[in-house]
């Protein structure tokens, strides 16, 4: 009967309720999509650069990350072990170096990943990213070049290209590789300086034998984390280095730091409005019904229970908003998830000059839309102390006094 | 039995000092019908509420039955006045989205009555108020009479020792003060139901069987007829 009380109370001033639910319609829809969008532009960016590149952990000769040369390398079976531990899915071995790499007049200086073409298929997918050509074999001496090299060079299919650089422990590395294919690894400066070619290959041309600078951890899950814990425990750290993606790109940590305060601080700025616009709803609804609070208690029903009747009320505006809200916003969020949003003229600029790809999609990240619920909901209930001071206070005699 | 002793009332607003009841010694036992009458500003709503335990006395004690309503805290009291007092009220004061059945239910629901006995009760009480085919409409689908009707129906449903009507009859007409001083009086008589109004409405002088008469606070004339 308390709960029918406070659900047809709503309907008693129905263009009032109307207006309440409406704001918190559209403080859930601007929240949760403002939220998705930013989240799924993180999310997009360390799936392009971390997920399908970088991976979330790397082992590295100690001090590799601070000074990148091939002397700073180490033996693949110095981490085969790492194998056996439940958090770790497998281990991509990889040469990262440098050369100058010329065809005909042109010459720019690339970088030059060396891995295992076949085994990262599946781990990172490499082959999904070939837009032009043909995928490298394993025994294959052909090269796979980012588009962006491929513009700036004017290369094509079957071109060879000649590099030249320094190798291991100061020798010479030379070599000439037919291009394969083209591909396109999602962030413009990956895609302006890469060179993938099989990792005997770049062995073979740094002169490194079975050396290797980097390897990259695939975890099991989610929790990278615990895998680098994990990982850090199963290895001698005064010989290996294992940084974490965010210890790898701390550009990038603080750049998501800085714009989630960015959109954190719009979102303040709309739940105030939100909270005084349901502080507004409260204040009338409980200076319009002290009378008939004051008739309640005094007919005999306990203030607690006049407070949860005029609280559920508001509670059961909240959920309506909050439902039409999420009914709303959620073909939204699908929509640009599977159509991100692709930047174009100067935004498209600015965000590639940071190194990432101008698209934008939509997280479908369920803890949002339950983030800003719950949101709602806390700020639904901030603003009832005020109906449960009135209330408490109450003196039937004075409230029946119209 | 409600015994009022010595029962002053001073409102002070820090400037004027208004004495709404001057020593006022009262006993109403049970099965009375009893009009508590005056002219306005004389004190009877004062005293009614008093009794009722929805203001507090300056000096003097109320006591119904074995209880002192002084001794009770705030939560006992509305408890109290839950199990113990019915109230009908001038405007009436239904639940407006409550239907008529729904605002009789009300007061049993709170206290945990099961569901038969609520529905009997609400039917038995819906009928003996004459509404029985009225059962679902709200209250702004309702005569004034009406609806004052269902108020006493809803004083009544929690099974008080007494029902307390602050001017019941300010607002209806004469057919329905009638009706209703019939419904009342029937209840009185075949369930020796105890009723105290406050009153200056002289059809309900004229019917009540103990007439106390206040003025300045004081009570000027007790008799019963």
């Amino acid at each position: 009967m308390l709960l029918k009380l406070a659900w047809r109370n709503i309907f008693r001033n129905k263009r009032r309720s109307l207006i309440t639910i409406s704001s918190i319609v559209f403080a859930v829809v601007f929240a949760v999509f403002m939220r998705s969008l930013q989240f799924g532009a993180y999310g997009n960016m360390l799936k392009n650069i971390v997920g399908s590149y970088m991976g979330y952990i790397q082992v590295h000769q100690q001090g590799f990350w601070a000074e990148k040369t091939l002397d700073n390398s180490f033996s693949n079976s110095d981490i085969d072990h790492l194998l056996e531990l439940d958090e770790v899915s497998y281990l991509s071995q990889r040469i990262e170096g440098f050369a100058l790499a010329s065809k005909d007049d042109n010459s720019k200086p690339v970088a030059i990943l060396g891995l295992d073409a076949l085994q990262e298929k599946d781990n990172i997918h490499l082959d999904d990213k070939l837009v032009e050509g043909n995928y490298i074999g394993g025994n294959s001496n052909g090269i796979l070049v980012a588009k962006g090299l491929k513009k700036i060079m004017s290369l094509n299919l079957g071109d060879s290209l000649v590099f030249l650089g320094q190798g291991y422990q100061g020798s010479i590395a030379s070599g000439s590789y037919p291009i394969n294919g083209f591909i396109d690894l999602k962030t413009p400066e990956l895609n302006k300086r890469t060179v993938v070619m099989n990792l005997v290959d770049a062995q073979d041309f740094f002169g490194m034998s079975v050396m290797i600078t980097t390897s990259v951890v695939g975890i099991n899950g989610d929790d990278w984390q615990a895998a680098q814990k994990a990982v850090i425990q199963a290895v001698d750290t005064s010989q290996l280095e294992i940084l974490s993606w965010e210890e790898m790109l701390p550009e990038i940590v603080q750049l998501i730091i800085v714009d989630k305060a960015g959109g954190t601080f719009v979102l303040l700025i709309l739940y105030s409005i939100i909270t005084f616009s349901l502080f507004g709803t409260v204040l009338m609804l409980t200076e319009e019904r002290s009378f008939e609070y004051g008739v309640l208690t005094a007919i005999g029903m306990a203030k607690s229970k006049v407070v949860y009747v005029a609280i559920l009320e508001t509670i059961l505006m909240a959920i309506t908003g909050v439902l039409i809200g999420l009914v709303v916003v959620f073909p939204i969020l699908i929509y640009f998830n599977v159509h991100p949003i692709n930047l174009s003229g100067q935004m498209q600029e600015v965000v590639e000059k940071f190194g990432f790809e101008a698209l934008i999609p939509t997280s479908l990240d369920p803890s949002i839309a339950l983030t800003h619920a719950s949101i709602i909901f806390i700020i639904v209930l901030i603003v009832n102390i005020y109906t449960i001071v009135r209330i408490k206070n109450l003196e039937p005699v004075k409230a029946m006094r119209r | 039995m409600i015994e009022v002793t010595n029962i002053t009332k001073t409102y002070d607003d820090g400037k004027v000092q208004v004495h709404a009841l001057r020593g006022v010694d009262v006993e109403i036992t049970e099965g009375e019908f009893t009009a508590i009458v005056g002219p306005s500003g004389s004190g009877k709503t004062t005293l009614l509420n008093i009794i009722g335990g929805l203001d507090t006395p300056t000096h003097g004690e109320v006591t119904i039955g074995n209880t002192s309503i002084a001794s009770l805290s705030e939560n006992e009291l509305i408890d109290f006045r839950l199990n113990h007092i019915g109230f009908v009220f001038q405007s009436y004061n239904l639940i407006p989205v409550l239907t008529a059945k729904e605002n009789v239910e009300f007061l049993m629901l709170l206290q945990k009555k099961n569901d038969k006995e609520r529905d009997e009760r609400t039917t038995q009480l819906l009928k003996a108020v004459g509404l029985e085919d009225q059962i679902n409409k709200k209250p702004n689908e309702m005569s004034g009479g009406q609806q004052q009707r269902v108020a006493v129906a809803r004083a009544l449903a929690s099974k008080p020792d007494f029902v307390l009507a602050d001017e019941p009859t300010a607002n209806l007409d004469s057919k329905s003060t009638a009706n209703l001083l019939d419904i009342m009086l029937k209840l009185n008589e075949e369930e020796n139901t105890t009723f105290v109004f406050s009153t200056h409405d002289q059809r309900v002088i004229d019917r009540a069987k103990r007439v106390i008469t206040v003025e300045d606070g004081k009570i000027i004339s007790d008799h019963t007829k």
